[in-house]
């Protein structure tokens, strides 16, 4: 056997067994993250309905208010619709979209809440991994957007064109579907 | 060498940052707090402990290692990077705000130079127990520094010591007594630089005042 063949062998047996280590790694963990995933989905969903500051903001819950029903999607770059129906009528009263665009180093992930009126009650950044001097400066951003359907106010951060192109993509996402959600496609 | 200078070594007479100057990257990025310079020595002792042992495991059987000679650094380099997916799915998962505050330094430990370095280096020519010991020298000799750089950079620049999560200690008390501020630039990227600069001239000039004069001289008519 010539030298060529026992080297590609022997990457292809160490990546076989690295492959399996991971891919058992990852289905011990993976529940872990979803749970944790999710989790941070929530916490952000309550900044927006209940004040930070109360001394008892971290007993309440938006299913206090709501009925919470998370719809998983995987279209396009939105991956998870939190759906909030009002608890006596059931009224769709807003949806929290999950989306998703590329940065500069990876996906940048952001939670979008549009109430029925098609107006922006809030956005936050779930996860991202910009460059530390970006970083800082992009999570807590005032993009400049109240409705969902204009995004011609859209404020982009100077010097961080990838990133700020990922954050106009996970709002141009949500701005595609959300009417139609609310007209009909969610508001069963 | 024994196996106790195998695992000393790393701390002072040849630690990774101080010494060889290797790992710079993320060492200079991580450093802003105490608390992140932790995470990145345990993800970095995880690391280069195991992947030290398993190259050493590899290397020691001749027959294994004789297949593996003409590709050894791609090797090398799927050992480390498995390793270092592990240590990353296991921060997501256990380590949530300590894995958002790393970022993309976690994966970034594989192409830290340490770890190959070492696995070339020393795991690869000696027994697996002695290739764990002295990865684990490396390792604590490589956060020692790290936790040094973090403690001058975020006392300095921050006024705080953020030991783990919110257990944060405020020295701001002194700034105040003192009536200054903390030095923002010490938590800049360039305050990196700079602290690691002090540092290491602070304790170059401390290691040669323990060595006789001649052989500080004859250094520097040398350079």
């Amino acid at each position: 056997m010539s030298g060529g063949i026992k080297s590609g062998l022997v990457l292809l047996v160490l990546g076989i067994i690295s492959g399996l280590l991971l891919a058992s790694v990852n289905a011990w963990t993976d529940p872990y993250i979803k749970e944790i995933e999710l989790q941070e989905q929530y916490d952000a969903l309550k900044e927006f309905y209940f004040d930070p500051t109360d001394p008892n903001y971290a007993t309440y819950q938006v299913s206090d208010l709501y009925d919470l029903t998370k719809l998983d999607v995987n279209e396009g770059s939105i991956s998870t619709i939190l759906v909030l129906k009002d608890k006596t009528s059931g009224t769709l009263e807003s949806l929290a979209y999950v989306a998703s665009g590329n940065g500069y180093n990876g996906a940048v992930t952001m939670l979008i809440v549009v109430d029925s009126d098609l107006t922006v009650r809030g956005y936050k950044i779930l996860t991202q991994n910009e460059n530390p001097p970006i970083q800082e400066d992009f999570i807590n951003y005032d993009y400049n957007v109240s409705a969902i359907t204009d995004l011609s106010q859209f404020d982009a951060i100077a010097h961080a064109t990838f990133t700020s192109n990922a954050v106009l993509a996970c709002f141009n996402a949500v701005s595609e579907r959300a009417a139609n959600d609310f007209g009909g496609g969610l508001n069963e | 060498m024994n196996k106790l200078q195998n695992f000393t070594k790393g701390f002072i007479k040849e630690n990774p940052l101080f010494v060889t100057v290797l790992g710079m990257c993320p060492s200079l990025a991580v450093t802003t707090s105490l608390e992140k310079a932790l995470g990145m020595g345990m993800g970095v002792f995880f690391v280069l402990v195991l992947s030290n042992f398993i190259v050493s495991l590899v290397m020691s059987n001749p027959k294994i290692a004789e297949l593996v000679r003409p590709v050894r650094i791609p090797v090398y380099i799927v050992i480390i990077a498995t390793l270092v997916t592990i240590v990353e799915m296991l921060m997501h998962a256990f380590l949530y705000d300590l894995y958002k505050s790393l970022g993309v330094f976690i994966p970034l430990i594989v192409v830290n130079c340490i770890i190959l370095g070492r696995a070339e280096a020393f795991a690869s020519e000696n027994k697996p127990l002695d290739s764990v010991l002295d990865g684990m020298g490396m390792a604590l000799g490589f956060t020692g520094a790290i936790v040094l750089i973090s403690l001058f950079r975020e006392i300095l620049g921050a006024g705080t010591i953020t030991i783990w999560g919110n257990l944060v200690l405020n020295l701001n008390f002194i700034f105040n007594f003192l009536h200054i501020k903390p030095i923002d630039l010490f938590v800049q990227p360039a305050g990196a630089f700079l602290s690691f600069g002090l540092i290491l001239a602070t304790l170059t000039a401390i290691g040669n005042s323990f060595k006789p004069k001649s052989i500080v001289k004859g250094a520097t008519a040398n350079e």
